[in-house]
């Protein structure tokens, strides 16, 4: 090699750091978006391939239930409290492409078929926490109001500041996908996203809304708060 | 003859720059969660519970952006790492990185040679014993590294392999475990590179390599050039002796 190999070697000692150290802490180039949106699609229909009804979360007997250690996550300021004298009894209303739109008060809920699951949660931050969930299946909810041939998608808001993520139908009626009310024995308190909730362990924590009040059942995805805003929309486990 | 194929030399600095990338990301999402007790337990194993990594080791900016990174950059990494592997064996390479019978001797040796118990350095081909063992381990920890990273993205769909590794609060305490082990590894072969044969990156790149520049020629321990030394031990007498010298 005719080019000065100290020369080479010393600049080349200063660009590695130099490089490293500029792109620390960032979010690398703007152009890598697309490519990494991409690389998201490509995961995704693998995930999907992936997802099975059959494969359950069957939580570890040695793992203590959370209990009070349980975090409490919600995105209002304050703990969203549903305040029935304001806004009247609370109740679940569920429409989209359904044959039979209806809401369910509280009492209506929990004389369907309930289910109770000891499951793992697993957040996107890393962490998991057990805990025994009471609820409705949402394929339970699904045949109730009776589906449309077009329903490939369902969407779960609340009422805390517009929270809600929007779920592909097969996750969404994977047998321990919840519309949860009870959790360790006791009905749903406003800390873990009272009076219901959507909960699942097949995917990440955020997928799963407090704070429930309706389920739409679409044709299209319909985005959601954290996916909205750069993490993954389909986030299976 | 070339040193290096140009397959090794161009997945060499793919991984460089993916396992850079991987490293970066992944350590910007434990600092989402930077401890691995399940809530409500204890964890036995990791000294340092809930302390984040400072963030300029870190890559990605936040939790999503990271994974993001993470999740797309697993791709390059898994699939150079395959394209190597196949070089090597379809071209033969893999004989070089294999360590040879007494490998455990001759590593002692290469360890007694650094720390100036043993004089002149051992023979050796292409690579010394150190570095095969480092070059063979690489890609089995690069392995386990990747089944336990499965094993955390996928805890419900593929859980006998999350079980495999103790269930999820286990394979990510590997994930993060056999993490360290690689960049041990690598900043390792990054110090010996640069103190005994930094002539070896010209190789990496350009595939050339003289024979009368290597380690066992010059007789190089780290710091070859920066400690001083007798002529005598010198094992090229034309070599120059200080950075400046060959100008």
């Amino acid at each position: 090699m005719t080019m000065d190999r100290r020369q080479f070697l010393r600049v080349g000692a200063l660009l590695v750091p130099a490089t490293y150290l500029a792109a620390c802490d960032s979010e690398g180039p703007a152009s890598a978006r697309p490519v990494l949106r991409r690389a998201e699609r490509w995961n995704e229909r693998i995930e999907r391939k992936l997802q099975r009804h059959t494969s359950i979360d069957i939580s570890s007997p040695k793992a203590a239930l959370a209990g009070d250690d349980f975090p409490k996550y919600y995105i209002s300021d304050h703990v969203p409290v549903w305040d029935a004298r304001v806004r009247g009894p609370w109740s679940l209303e569920v429409r989209g492409l359904v044959r039979k739109p209806r809401r369910f008060t509280l009492d209506e809920l929990t004389k369907l078929p309930s289910v109770t699951y000891r499951l793992d949660h697993y957040c996107v931050e890393g962490w998991t926490a057990v805990a025994t969930w009471t609820g409705v299946r949402v394929s339970e909810l699904a045949r109730v109001v009776e589906l449309l041939p077009d329903v490939h998608y369902v969407d779960f808001q609340s009422f805390d500041d517009g929270y809600h993520e929007s779920w592909d139908l097969e996750s969404a009626t994977h047998p321990q996908s919840l519309i949860a009310y009870g959790m360790d024995g006791d009905f749903l308190g406003p800390a873990h996203g009272g009076p219901a909730r959507m909960y699942s362990p097949v995917k990440l924590g955020y997928k799963s809304t407090k704070y429930l009040t309706r389920v739409v059942f679409l044709p299209e995805r319909n985005g959601g708060y954290w996916s909205d805003q750069g993490y993954e929309w389909y986030a299976g486990t | 003859m070339k040193r290096h194929h140009w397959i090794v030399r161009v997945t060499h600095w793919v991984t460089v720059l993916a396992i850079a990338i991987m490293v970066g990301s992944g350590l910007r999402i434990f600092n989402a969660y930077p401890a691995f007790h399940r809530k409500g337990a204890t964890f036995c194993c990791y000294p340092f519970e809930g302390k984040p990594i400072p963030n300029w080791l870190t890559f990605g900016g936040w939790l999503a952006g990271a994974r993001n990174w993470h999740f797309a950059m697993m791709w390059v990494l898994v699939l150079t790492g395959l394209v190597y592997l196949a070089f090597i064996y379809v071209h033969g390479d893999w004989r070089d990185v294999v360590p040879r019978r007494g490998w455990v001797r001759d590593s002692w040796t290469m360890v007694k040679y650094y720390t100036f118990i043993q004089p002149t350095h051992p023979r050796q081909g292409k690579y010394n014993a150190l570095q095969r063992v480092a070059y063979f381990a690489l890609p089995y920890l690069a392995a386990l590294e990747v089944a336990t990273g499965i094993a955390i993205w996928k805890p419900v769909e593929l859980a006998p392999l999350t079980d495999l590794f103790g269930g999820y609060v286990w394979a990510r305490y590997w994930h993060f475990v056999i993490m360290v082990l690689l960049v041990v590894l690598i900043l390792g072969h990054v110090f010996f590179v640069l103190t005994t044969d930094p002539y070896s990156i010209v190789s990496m790149i350009t595939g050339r390599y003289n024979a009368a520049r290597s380690p066992e020629a010059r007789n190089a321990r780290p710091f070859y050039h920066v400690l001083p030394r007798r002529e005598d031990e010198s094992a090229a007498q034309s070599e120059p002796h200080t950075a400046s010298g060959e100008r």
